[in-house]
């Protein structure tokens, strides 16, 4: 056993664990958006009344999440494009690689505009408005929601798929049978967690 | 116009040299596959400007789809040429070496690597010197099946060279590999050593580097199941990664 295997090994269980579980959890604190202002606010902001959060937030989120990201991008690196072969997990295979790239673009932009950027302007705590503000300015407010429903569904994606060849490595879904009964849930995942994303947005749309 | 076949082959006159394409008109025979066709060529190796040109190099042995020598990437497919008819195949037929091996001339390529990976991994059953060991362990039924789908693999490299991520300049051992660690690992007595084989697949070049992408199992002239035996080789690396950080 070397490094080189360890590390994909850490690679594939943090796209599930945390960073995954955290995108379930992610997206279901956003369904408060129909709550109104004021109940989504102290949603988010309750999680910061612990004297852990921000480390909470580092060690269970950032370190796992640019860790999974940046060896994500090296490994891109290492893939031959092979148009030719016309399958559909050779697509997925693709659509993973893509939605890693484009997801990780949106977290960089989303943390800066909603937790950076507030904690430096020091309007930290408003999140709601903060939030609505954006989607509904004039002139950027159709690239913020672009940019939000890409950003969203590839991660949802990025999520699903990435949980289906989870189960391929770690050999969880051994036979064909059960890798269809796994590539089912996936599917299933998606669609659930899309829908769920989707209606939350819908709030400050 | 007589009836005719073309053929656009990619050439290459040595290891070192570039690769260039070429154009072959042939007299279409009914019933005729790939190989045929390089005879065809061979016997008269004129292109299709009218000059006299080396016969194109290619290899071929059994021409049952069993020995996996003459594999080629046909139509921009890789597949065996001694099974591929002609007239089952888009015109004008492109032929080309494979992309993830070395090129010896044309279309004959070096998979030594391919033998190499079997090495690495021990593809075989050990026998602990030449006295009489008796009687081996008997194969259990249940493995019968299973074994002798996985013993069809003839190394021929289409899994490989339809893989994103084998390339010319990583040691990825490939689906074959992965696979044959598989059969012996389950073998009564080449499973001896399923941890060495194990510990050569937990480094770099072994199953890690497998991104997913389930071309291998498509490619396959054989119909290997190679993303069940990744999955069970997955698993068993999973069950040496844990003893390895808990019971070691």
């Amino acid at each position: 056993m070397d490094s080189h295997f360890l590390m994909r090994r850490i690679h594939s269980l943090t796209g599930v664990v945390p960073v995954g579980l955290f995108l379930v959890y992610h997206l279901y604190l956003q369904l408060y958006l129909h709550s109104g202002a004021e109940t989504y606010n102290t949603a988010v902001n309750s999680f910061y009344d612990s004297p852990l959060a921000i480390w909470t937030l580092v060690i269970v989120v950032y370190i796992p999440l640019f860790f999974h990201a940046f060896l994500g991008v090296r490994l891109i690196f290492e893939s031959t494009v092979q148009p030719s072969y016309t399958y559909f997990s050779h697509l997925l295979y693709w659509l993973q690689r893509i939605s890693g790239i484009g997801v990780l673009l949106f977290i960089l932009a989303h943390v800066w505009n909603t937790q950076f950027g507030p904690w430096i302007s020091g309007t930290w705590g408003t999140h709601f408005e903060h939030l609505s503000s954006g989607f509904s300015d004039p002139e950027s407010g159709i690239i913020t929601k672009t940019v939000y429903l890409l950003g969203v569904l590839g991660a949802v994606f990025h999520f699903a798929n990435g949980f289906n060849t989870f189960c391929m490595t770690w050999g969880i879904a051994l036979t064909p049978k059960s890798q269809i009964r796994v590539r089912i849930f996936s599917i299933l995942l998606f669609l659930i967690l899309s829908a769920s994303a989707l209606y939350a947005l819908s709030a400050i749309w | 116009m007589p009836d005719t076949i073309t053929f656009k082959i990619k050439r290459q006159d040595s290891e070192s040299s570039g690769s260039y394409w070429e154009t072959f008109v042939i007299p279409h025979v009914p019933n005729s596959n790939v190989i045929s066709c390089l005879m065809d060529i061979q016997a008269n190796p004129e292109n299709s400007k009218g000059e006299k040109v080396a016969p194109v190099v290619w290899e071929c042995n059994c021409l049952e789809e069993v020995c996996g020598s003459c594999t080629m990437v046909i139509n921009r497919k890789v597949r065996q040429s001694c099974s591929a008819l002609v007239d089952q195949l888009e015109k004008p037929i492109t032929l080309e070496p494979m992309s993830k091996f070395p090129v010896i001339r044309d279309l004959a390529v070096d998979r030594s690597r391919m033998f190499g990976a079997l090495k690495k991994v021990q593809a075989w059953v050990t026998a602990d010197g030449y006295h009489d060991l008796g009687p081996g362990i008997r194969e259990p039924q249940n493995h019968q099946e299973i074994a002798y789908k996985l013993s069809e693999c003839m190394t021929c490299g289409c899994c490989v060279e339809a893989c994103p991520q084998y390339s010319l300049n990583n040691n990825f051992l490939g689906a074959a590999a992965i696979s044959q660690s598989r059969l012996f690992n389950m073998h009564p007595t080449a499973k001896n050593i399923a941890d060495e084989r194990l510990d050569t697949l937990m480094q770099e070049g072994g199953i890690a580097d497998c991104g997913n992408a389930q071309n291998c199992v498509e490619a396959c002239p054989k119909s290997i199941p190679l993303t069940e035996s990744i999955a069970e080789i997955g698993r068993q690396v999973s069950g040496k990664l844990w003893s390895n950080i808990f019971q070691a």
